[in-house]
């Protein structure tokens, strides 16, 4: 699904250089669920940004669903990033001016999906996080657990195969801190691989996989998925580090 | 694309809005109506005077004293202007075109008619006088000599014959057989007949209806002692003779004050100079009108992309292209401006029944309308253009970070 | 705390500078532009006499052709006809009365070595300087005695004496015009005029008068008007003629003192026309109008109907201007709403943000009106430039350059005041989440 090799980052400014990410190298197979920990400027974001196609890298290789990323132009990697990837932020950047449905809906604009496809879509999405009922508020309109929710049916529209969540139970108490965590759980077990930075302990533990980053560098990761997913098959749980 | 969550975004932003539609607004009425004012005194400014304008020039002579015999005077100075060279035709007059200052008389097809059929102006000329003007006849026949009368001023204009211009002619005979028509100047006989016409004679007051009614009437007739000349030169000789006239005509006589020598191109400069300065004005007006609103909407969609990065890089984030970027800030500003357009063409013909109310304007015509419409629409996108591109380069890392 | 707010007000102006500029620039160009057109209008149409604007008035009498009307809207002709004006002054039932006509006359110096040249004067008698009251730097004005007289005295104007005798007091030296001479019996001082609304047929803005004459002398000597005249009917041959006809070339203003008095110089006009009606004169319907300064200014538009609209147009752009400046405060204040929400929670209340705000727009407003009146200053120099005629009216007084920096400081304030109610709004704790 996504694999790394030797992949560097730095960034310059007039006076310094900074290795974001050094020599970094990562494998992640179809319908993992990876969760990437390490210490604040330890490179998680830029790995984020990277593997999410928000970020162009400096060196070395990244595949993404067997697509070469290197070199690519920036409408190209929009549309890659559109069609194969779903994202999750900490602070859900819903766009306040835009009821739910919009919110939803705007991923699947820039898909050029027609309209009546759209509207099943959304419904089908916001159902799936159970908000079908709340269509027409706005964002401010509802609480952060809902917000996140609405962001992962965002998210989950376009049927991307991979799910970038970024510290996505950051900015929610840990009751709806849960429910989002098992809404993910059950996206993973339907199929689709998820990759979640975060750097709290607990919620790595239930990820099948750990990755730890300091400084740039994979030091640390679980070299046995585990299987807590039944409908995950015995193929796709395999692990390797390129 | 996406006009229906472009105005649902706009909606919960109305008073920016707003603000922007109703500049546009303004801006529309106030550019439509001003460049119609303009169109209008331009037509007005350049309305054919009938004369040659380039190569002509009057002046008056104002005599002193017992004795001072104005029509003896006449004479030599017609001789003395006419001998100078570089002198194509001179005449004495009462006045020329746009001067604003002239002789007003009703011709009238039969004796004591209650309303005159036209109101013309009277140059009273010499046989030289369709030359000097510059005018051409293009029917009949200019004045013999010997129709030339001397007349005194307060005495009734009895002429036997007179020129009129095609305009006036038309009128008074819509057939177009006036050439050899008698008429009656004012409302009394004897009559006088139309022994020529020429193409083409403004009156002296440029303002009225009925402006190119001129009458050209055989006589010398000084105004007590004052006399007025008007002399046409070969082409690009006026200024050289004028400089001869002035030394030459004071010092052919001492006992009177020759007055200040004008161009008619000068004569033309002070009729039009109230509308030359309504023009300069509207069109600052409408230079800074536009400025200020094209600068209003960089400055606020400056503003709009600056609070919205963070929307910008999700959306970036979920697969918007660059070009997405900037098509949705283009397309926001066209809707804007449209919204303010439709109120503006309200706005628009409200100001023009205005005008037309308090000051016998036209109703604009409604070409100004769409016209002002593709103008507006093209300053708004270009006004955009900036900070939508400036929007299109906000990073997709923007989603990401947490502030 | 105000000092607090203002330098807060000018580190925010600051941070921004090209988005100040752009609304210190837009009030002031709006500012100009409505100030300009202003001065002009209201210079123009200003009261010339306010002291007694109310009780001179102008005369008119319709006298005009049974078949067409003089004007299409169907007032009364602007002059009058000699015999109406010689019956009038004859008559003498207002308290001050002076027909006057406008005439061209060339004067002769006595010193060689200044040329002759044509003057343009007025003809009228010696209650027109009581009536409009023209200051005097020598002499005085003739009198009734020398109207009956028919006396040949002339009053110069400043101007005129300082061409003919240096400017010395010339009181009772003799002046030559058209080879008459004519003895000096007052000098004016600068006779201040915006407009020359005692003659607004021969044009509002035209030159001032260089010589004032009696009356009756310039008609002995059979001097005709070089002011308009207009007749509707042939006048017949020569001075005695004309003289007699429905021509009409006189001007005449009366002063009537009080209301009362105003009432019975308009019954005795319409007694005086309807006994001219039984001579077979006057064939159109009584139309006679008794108008003061003001409102034959009005009626006159000596305020120009360009004038007019290029007021509404500067006003209009100024209201442009003012949308532009809420849009741009608004959206300033918008981003500002995390700081206002940290400023209320820590204590600043709905009160001091309002007038940290209000300041700030009050800053841009004083900053725009200081620059609006240089623009000003600029507009009047091009409007002297573009109207050689409004030289006289295109000037910034005291009470304009007043007008200019409140309207400014109001515009601003205007301006500034939603985008300030909203910032007030802020909620203390909505912008402190995260």
């Amino acid at each position: 699904m996504l694999k790394m090799s030797h992949l560097s980052k730095v960034y310059r400014t007039h006076m310094v250089e900074t290795h974001a990410l050094r020599d970094f190298s990562i494998h992640v197979r179809d319908g993992e669920f990876v969760a990437v920990t390490g210490p604040s400027g330890s490179g998680k974001t830029t790995f984020l940004n990277i593997a999410g196609l928000l970020e162009e890298f400096s060196g070395g290789e990244f595949w993404l669903d067997g697509v070469d990323v290197r070199g690519m132009g920036d409408d190209a990697r929009s549309r890659l990033r559109n069609e194969k990837i779903g994202f999750i932020f900490q602070s859900f950047n819903l766009i306040p001016d835009l009821n739910i449905f919009d919110n939803v809906d705007v991923p699947l604009r820039y898909r050029r999906f027609n309209a009546a496809d759209r509207k099943k879509r959304i419904d089908e999405a916001l159902t799936r996080v159970g908000l079908a009922s709340r269509m027409k508020h706005y964002p401010s309109e509802l609480s952060g657990g809902q917000q996140q929710r609405v962001a992962i049916a965002r998210a989950l529209a376009g049927s991307p195969r991979l799910l970038m969540a970024d510290e996505p139970t950051g900015n929610l108490d840990s009751l709806m801190a849960r429910g989002v965590l098992e809404l993910l759980e059950e996206i993973n077990r339907q199929g689709t691989t998820i990759i979640m930075v975060t750097h709290d302990p607990e919620l790595a533990a239930r990820a099948q996989r750990n990755v730890h980053i300091i400084d740039g560098q994979v030091t640390d990761f679980d070299d046995e998925p585990k299987l807590r997913s039944p409908n995950l098959d015995d193929n796709t749980a395999a692990v390797a580090i390129a | 694309m996406e006009i229906r969550p472009i105005i649902s975004a706009l909606m919960r932003s109305k008073a920016s809005m707003v603000l922007i539609g109703l500049q546009v607004a303004l801006t529309l009425a106030i550019v439509c109506n001003a460049l119609f004012i303009i169109s209008k005194r331009f037509e007005l400014m350049h309305r054919p005077s009938g004369m040659n304008e380039t190569d002509t020039f009057w002046f008056g002579s104002n005599g002193f004293g017992q004795g001072y015999d104005a029509r003896a005077v006449q004479q030599t100075d017609l001789a003395l202007l006419r001998q100078l060279p570089g002198v194509v035709a001179a005449t004495t007059t009462n006045s020329v075109p746009m001067s604003g200052g002239g002789w007003g008389e009703g011709l009238s097809l039969q004796p004591k008619q209650k309303k005159s059929t036209a109101n013309t102006t009277v140059y009273i000329v010499d046989a030289q006088g369709v030359d000097t003007y510059g005018t051409h006849i293009i029917s009949g026949r200019n004045f013999k000599p010997e129709e030339i009368a001397s007349m005194k001023f307060g005495d009734r204009l009895t002429p036997p014959s007179i020129i009129v211009s095609k305009a006036l002619a038309d009128k008074m005979f819509p057939d177009g057989d006036a050439l050899g028509k008698a008429v009656y100047l004012n409302e009394d006989p004897p009559t006088t007949t139309i022994v020529g016409i020429v193409d083409r004679l403004q009156e002296p007051w440029v303002e009225n209806d009925d402006v190119e009614n001129a009458t050209l009437l055989p006589g010398y007739m000084p105004y007590g002692n004052s006399s007025r000349y008007l002399v046409r030169t070969e082409p690009g000789r006026r200024d050289e003779v004028m400089k001869q006239v002035e030394q030459k005509m004071s010092e052919a006589n001492h006992s009177r004050i020759i007055g200040k020598l004008r161009t008619i191109e000068q004569v033309r400069a002070e009729a039009y100079a109230g509308d030359r300065a309504m023009m300069i004005i509207l069109s600052a007006v409408i230079f800074c009108l536009l400025t200020i609103t094209a600068l209003g909407i960089v400055g606020m969609a400056s503003f709009w992309v600056a609070q919205r990065t963070k929307q910008i890089g999700t959306r970036r984030a979920l697969g918007a292209t660059k070009y997405d970027i900037l098509r949705y800030f283009l397309t926001e500003n066209f809707l804007i401006t449209s919204g303010g357009l439709l109120l503006g063409a309200v706005l628009t013909y409200a100001f023009s029944f205005w005008l037309m109310t308090h000051y016998q304007a036209k109703l604009l015509p409604w070409h100004y309308v769409p016209v002002g419409f593709l103008c507006l629409w093209a300053l708004g996108q270009i006004a955009v253009l900036g900070p939508a591109t400036r929007a299109s380069r906000v990073s997709p890392a923007v989603a990401t970070r947490s502030v | 705390m105000f000092a607090y707010y203002l330098e807060l007000g000018l580190r925010s102006l600051r941070r921004n500078p090209i988005l100040t500029a752009l609304m210190v620039v837009g009030i002031a160009l709006g500012i100009a532009a409505s100030m300009t057109t202003l001065t002009v209008m209201h210079l123009m149409g200003s009261d010339p006499i306010p002291w007694k604007s109310d009780k001179l008035h102008y005369v008119q009498l319709d006298n005009w052709s049974p078949d067409n009307p003089y004007n299409d809207d169907g007032s009364p002709p602007d002059q009058i006809t000699y015999r109406d004006a010689v019956a009038l002054m004859a008559a003498g039932k207002a308290d001050k009365q002076a027909a006057m006509y406008k005439l061209a006359l060339p004067i002769q110096p006595e010193n060689p070595e200044v040329k002759p040249f044509q003057a343009l004067g007025r003809v009228t008698y010696s209650d027109f300087f009581a009536m409009l009251e023209p200051p005097f730097q020598y002499g005085a004005p003739w009198d009734h005695g020398q109207d009956a007289q028919h006396a040949r005295v002339v009053v110069l104007s400043k101007e005129t004496n300082e061409k003919l005798f240096g400017g010395q007091n010339s009181v009772g030296k003799t002046v030559r015009m058209n080879s008459i001479d004519y003895s000096i019996v007052g000098v004016l001082a600068e006779w201040k005029l915006r407009s020359r609304y005692y003659d607004l047929t021969n044009g509002a803005f035209a030159d001032p008068d260089e010589f004032f004459m009696p009356y009756t002398t310039a008609i002995d000597l059979k001097q005709r008007s070089t002011g308009n005249n207009s007749c509707w009917k042939n006048s017949g041959d020569g001075w005695d003629a004309y003289l007699d006809s429905d021509c009409i070339w006189q001007q005449m203003w009366v002063q009537l003192d009080s209301p009362a008095r105003q009432e019975e110089y308009r019954s005795f006009l319409d007694n005086y026309v309807s006994e001219q009606k039984k001579l077979g004169r006057f064939p159109r319907p009584l139309n006679n109008r008794l108008l003061n300064v003001n409102e034959w200014m009005r009626d006159q538009h000596v305020v120009s109907r360009d004038v007019e609209v290029q007021t509404g147009l500067g006003f209009a752009f100024l209201i442009v201007c003012l949308v532009n400046t809420i849009g741009l405060l608004l959206a300033k204040f918008t981003r500002k709403s995390g700081e206002i929400g940290l400023r209320r929670a820590l204590g600043a209340s709905r009160r001091d943000v309002f007038t940290q705000f209000l300041i700030e727009s009050g800053v841009v407003g004083i900053s725009g009106g200081i620059l609006g009146l240089l623009l000003t200053g600029l507009g009047l120099i091009a409007v002297r430039a573009l109207y050689e005629q409004y030289k006289t009216v295109a000037h910034l007084d005291w009470s304009m350059v007043a007008m200019t920096i409140v309207l400014a400081i109001a515009s601003a304030v205007l301006a500034g005041l939603y985008p300030t109610w909203r910032a007030c709004r802020v909620q203390p704790a909505a912008q402190l989440k995260i």
